[in-house]
């Protein structure tokens, strides 16, 4: 029960946090702008690679 | 059911790694460090998937990524030359078969320490590095602190989830770890960008920091009150108000000793008692052994050398009932006892050569983070989280160099994760500073 949630949470926010790296385009370069965040996922519109 | 989820979460990250294959390198820190093959009962265990993320995480940037801005810094180099040097006396071991064992995992922490810096081209990727090493600990951490707040604990007793005591599963290293995160949380917390700072994040963040205190507690490894010690001390040299912190820290230390399980308290007034102690005893004895075989292999004897030892620790106890009181001395023999600290571990099995390497490597860390504490601690803007993150890194190692002298873990993958991360950090300093004067000069006007 412990272990399922404590799991549970660091993985769901390890998962957050991924997803919400592959929106922003300054994991490539410094230079590009860091995307606004919309909405809880914070995906914003298709970015693409740049 | 976990094994699923497992698998679940592994394929996610995966596919996700397929738009940005930065997460591949993610995905192995978090395998390195939450080891989920162990905590499933079959299905990852037959693959081995730790090696395919590595693959895949190293082929991707030498296939796809950018390369602009290459760094090689002389503390990879020194890393290259522990590794190299680490795989001789593998070679010329005293236990062939149990140093083999060894090298199995230690050679690929230190590859992984040289590789990881190449990879942190930008802030976002330092800062997601040490989001993610943050919460691949946390898994652990967290589950240690809520058994602890619901039942105590006791050393060696505590579920972290896993049977086998290695890794960042074992007690100790676990106390030390989590000890010295707690600076890089409060940093996230404060400069996080992934998840900017808001009160989810600082509710978060602050359970996560209470969970990190309790687990020297819940583990009753001393090395972690230690830990807590020179964190506490650490803190107070960025502290504008220290008297008044002195005092809050007294009076939270007073009112928390009611609240210690019997068996902490009682445990942890053994550091006052070393020669009535039997594991402090050993530690003496196994570190002098220890300098002795030095004398006699300079060189070292290869990984898991302490096998050979064979030590006696003469223990003194003191009972008094009314005015008599009893002394009694008793011997005992033990044998093959592990060094018990990261600076016996590397003289012994590394020698002095191996010794000389390790401190080098974790000495010019301390220094490199000084000088950019220093050179950074005034700005603000955009650059007010470099002196910071170098303050927080810092103090990440100078509290795991402390609790080395107490644990053997001068090889444990986590640590050379944040070794890498360190370097990266002042490769991309240093390429910051390079673009900054290229800036500067062109600036300058064309002589008439």
């Amino acid at each position: 029960m412990i272990d399922n949630f404590a799991l549970g949470l660091t993985h769901g926010l390890m998962l957050l946090a991924a997803w919400r790296l592959l929106a922003r385009a300054d994991l490539e370069d410094d230079d590009a702008p860091a995307t606004p965040r919309r909405g809880w996922f914070a995906a914003g519109d298709a970015q693409g690679d740049a | 059911m976990r094994d699923l989820a497992f698998i679940g979460f592994i394929a996610a990250l995966l596919a996700l790694g397929l738009k940005r294959p930065f997460l591949f390198v993610l995905l192995y820190l978090y395998i390195d460090t939450v080891s989920p093959q162990r905590l499933s009962y079959y299905l990852i265990n037959s693959i081995p998937i730790s090696l395919i993320v590595a693959v895949l995480a190293m082929g991707s940037w030498l296939l796809i990524e950018r390369k602009d801005g290459f760094a090689f810094s002389a503390r990879q180099g020194l890393i290259l030359a522990l590794l190299a040097y680490a795989g001789v006396t593998t070679l010329n071991a005293d236990f062939p078969v149990d140093a083999m064992e060894k090298w199995d995992w230690a050679w690929k922490a230190l590859v992984f320490a040289v590789f990881l810096p190449f990879t942190l081209r930008t802030r976002l990727r330092i800062e997601a590095v040490l989001l993610f090493l943050t919460l691949s600990a946390a898994a652990i951490i967290i589950v240690g602190g809520i058994k602890t707040m619901l039942a105590g604990g006791g050393y060696g007793v505590l579920n972290l989830m896993v049977d086998n005591n290695s890794g960042l599963y074992e007690s100790s290293t676990i106390s030390t770890v989590a000890i010295g995160l707690i600076p890089l949380i409060v940093w996230l917390a404060r400069f996080g960008t992934v998840f900017p700072p808001d009160w989810r994040v600082k509710t978060f963040a602050a359970g996560l920091i209470f969970a990190c205190l309790l687990i020297p507690i819940g583990t009753e490894a001393r090395t972690g009150l230690v830990c807590i010690a020179v964190l506490g001390l650490l803190t107070l040299r960025d502290m504008k108000r220290r008297i008044l912190y002195l005092g809050a820290a007294a009076m939270l230390a007073l009112a928390a000793i009611p609240f210690l399980p019997a068996s902490f308290t009682a445990r942890m007034d053994t550091i006052q008692n070393v020669q009535g102690d039997q594991s402090a005893g050993t530690r003496l004895a196994v570190w002098a052994w220890t300098w002795d075989y030095a004398q006699r292999h300079p060189f070292g004897g290869g990984f898991g050398a302490y096998r050979s030892n064979h030590i006696q620790v003469q223990i003194v106890s003191a009972q008094s009932s009314g005015e008599v009181q009893t002394v009694t001395a008793q011997t005992e023999a033990d044998e093959a006892r592990a060094y018990h600290s990261s600076y016996f571990e590397m003289l012994g099995e590394q020698g002095f050569p191996g010794l000389a390497l390790f401190l080098l490597i974790n000495g010019i860390a301390l220094a490199r983070l000084e000088i950019v504490r220093r050179r950074y601690r005034r700005l603000a803007g955009d650059e007010a989280w470099i002196a910071p993150l170098a303050t927080a890194l810092q103090h990440f190692h100078l509290i795991y160099m402390v609790g080395s002298l107490f644990v053997g873990i001068a090889y444990q993958p986590f640590i050379w994760l944040v070794v890498g991360t360190e370097i990266g950090f002042d490769h991309w300093l240093k390429r910051k500073e390079r673009k900054a004067r290229g800036a500067e000069r062109s600036f300058v006007p064309a002589p008439a």
